[in-house]
């Protein structure tokens, strides 16, 4: 981040509604501030989905339409999506805490919100970006893969449940690294393990929604980990972010 | 912490000489392959019981801020990964007799290893934050985290698919499917391993208190 740039991103920050007003309204704040600034600067949300345009076409150019066999078609390709948005995620989900540490915000953001708010409201703009994302990778794969999903309304809400599972988890994530060295080799190598139980039982389900049926157990358990993951983070938000 | 070593030491013998001499081989396993049990789940249950301690410990630090509750967890965390990964070996072990490959990609398997991959990131994390009440307070989210999101690992993840391992101690009919001699060497090789992870986080704990008094002296 340039010089020239800090001083709306602190007046930004400093525009936040104060303890008066609601929890949501303030976190909501929070949300739309982060919106504010990345569309400001737009490099980094296009660097997002660039990733994933270059990452689809990698594995098309591997694969192909035809260079899978039928019966394990449905199995690789969910694997391979899923990989494509882990790392998508992981490119840009961890930027919402660091660039509040490299602008110099984070300080101000401390002082006038809570650190549950400020955890609660970048978890949105995350789980926005998160499904911003999805909207364009996977209709992006199914077309230049030529796989088919039989229940599409199934992959849609997995999408939804285990994209704000993957989100609360990264921007939790993100709010500990944000202040280490190496923080993106770093996310990456903390964020996989916890992510692994979520992201294997979002491949089992997409499998199955590929195939027609309702993915209702592995559902379960993103639904289960959601909520383990939202309680955990509301809990120990100020231990992550604090000073 | 001199007592609990040397009544350990016997015990910890005679618990060895049990497991090899005393109950016969479990039926339904080649030649004397079931005798892991006596090694390989009690090497799982104290790499647990050594994560939920490391817990215990962080939940400690972040309401009191004592550096010696960080100094435990950090230390039951690489106690828990060495029995994990001893665990693991003995399990790969086990696996080579009976299913004829070290590594199988059986859910149980992965989801063992991507324990140790899970609080060996919590070694990282350590490792990349300099500040020293900043490392303990960011360690001590970490853990929490991670022991919420654990049983997913253990629990669910293995059984959403399906799994060659054999029934766990913890089972769907409530039972313990042992016979008695079996029984005695089996609960008698948990207490000793939880044992000597207790004198063994004696030691870690001896060892950072020395170090803190080291660096305060300059």
């Amino acid at each position: 981040m340039d010089g020239n740039n800090s001083a709306p991103l602190s007046s930004s920050v400093s525009r936040l509604p104060t303890s008066g007003s609601s929890a949501l309204a303030r976190a909501w704040a929070v949300c739309a501030k982060d919106a504010a600034q990345e569309l400001r600067r737009r490099i980094a949300i296009a660097s997002i989905f660039f990733f994933a345009a270059t990452a689809v076409t990698l594995v098309s150019f591997g694969i192909g339409p035809f260079g899978l066999p039928a019966e394990a078609r449905d199995r690789v390709c969910s694997a391979l999506l899923w990989i494509i948005l882990f790392f998508c995620a992981a490119t840009g989900l961890p930027r919402a805490f660091v660039r509040e540490e490299e602008t110099g915000t984070a300080y101000a953001l401390r002082k006038v919100v809570p650190a549950s708010l400020t955890l609660a409201g970048k978890t949105l703009f995350n789980y926005l970006l998160f499904l911003a994302i999805a909207a364009v990778t996977v209709p992006a794969f199914s077309i230049l893969l030529e796989w088919r999903v039989e229940s599409p309304g199934s992959l849609a809400a997995l999408l939804v449940l285990a994209g704000y599972g993957l989100s609360v988890v990264s921007t939790f994530l993100a709010a500990l690294v944000a202040r280490a060295s190496q923080k993106n080799v770093l996310f990456v190598v903390i964020s996989f393990p916890l992510l692994l139980p979520l992201l294997l039982s979002a491949i089992v389900a997409t499998v199955e929604a590929a195939g027609g049926s309702m993915p209702s157990t592995p559902l379960r358990v993103v639904v289960a980990y959601d909520g383990a993951a939202t309680c955990a983070g509301y809990l120990l938000a100020s231990a992550a972010w604090e000073d | 912490m001199k007592t609990l070593k040397i009544l350990l030491l016997p015990y910890m013998a005679a618990i060895i000489v049990g497991a090899f001499l005393w109950p016969a081989p479990a039926q339904g396993f080649i030649g004397e392959s079931s005798r892991i049990v006596f090694f390989h789940v009690p090497c799982a249950w104290t790499s647990a019981l050594a994560f939920l301690v490391a817990a215990a410990y962080s939940v400690a630090y972040l309401a009191r801020r004592y550096p010696a509750h960080d100094d435990m967890a950090a230390g039951a965390v690489r106690l828990g990964l060495l029995f994990a990964v001893l665990a693991l070996v003995t399990g790969a072990l086990f696996a080579k007799i009976m299913w004829g490959a070290y590594w199988n990609w059986d859910p149980r398997e992965s989801s063992f290893l991507l324990l140790i991959f899970l609080y060996a990131a919590y070694l990282f994390l350590r490792a990349a934050v300099e500040d020293p009440e900043r490392r303990a307070r960011m360690s001590a989210a970490y853990a929490l985290f991670a022991a919420v999101l654990m049983p997913f690992l253990f629990f669910v993840a293995p059984r959403v698919t399906a799994s060659l391992h054999p029934q766990t101690v913890i089972n769907r009919q409530g039972k313990i499917l042992m016979d008695a001699p079996t029984k005695a060497v089996f609960f008698g090789a948990l207490i000793a391993f939880s044992w000597l992870f207790v004198w063994m986080l004696g030691l870690e704990a001896r060892a950072a208190r020395l170090a803190r008094r080291d660096r305060a002296r300059g």
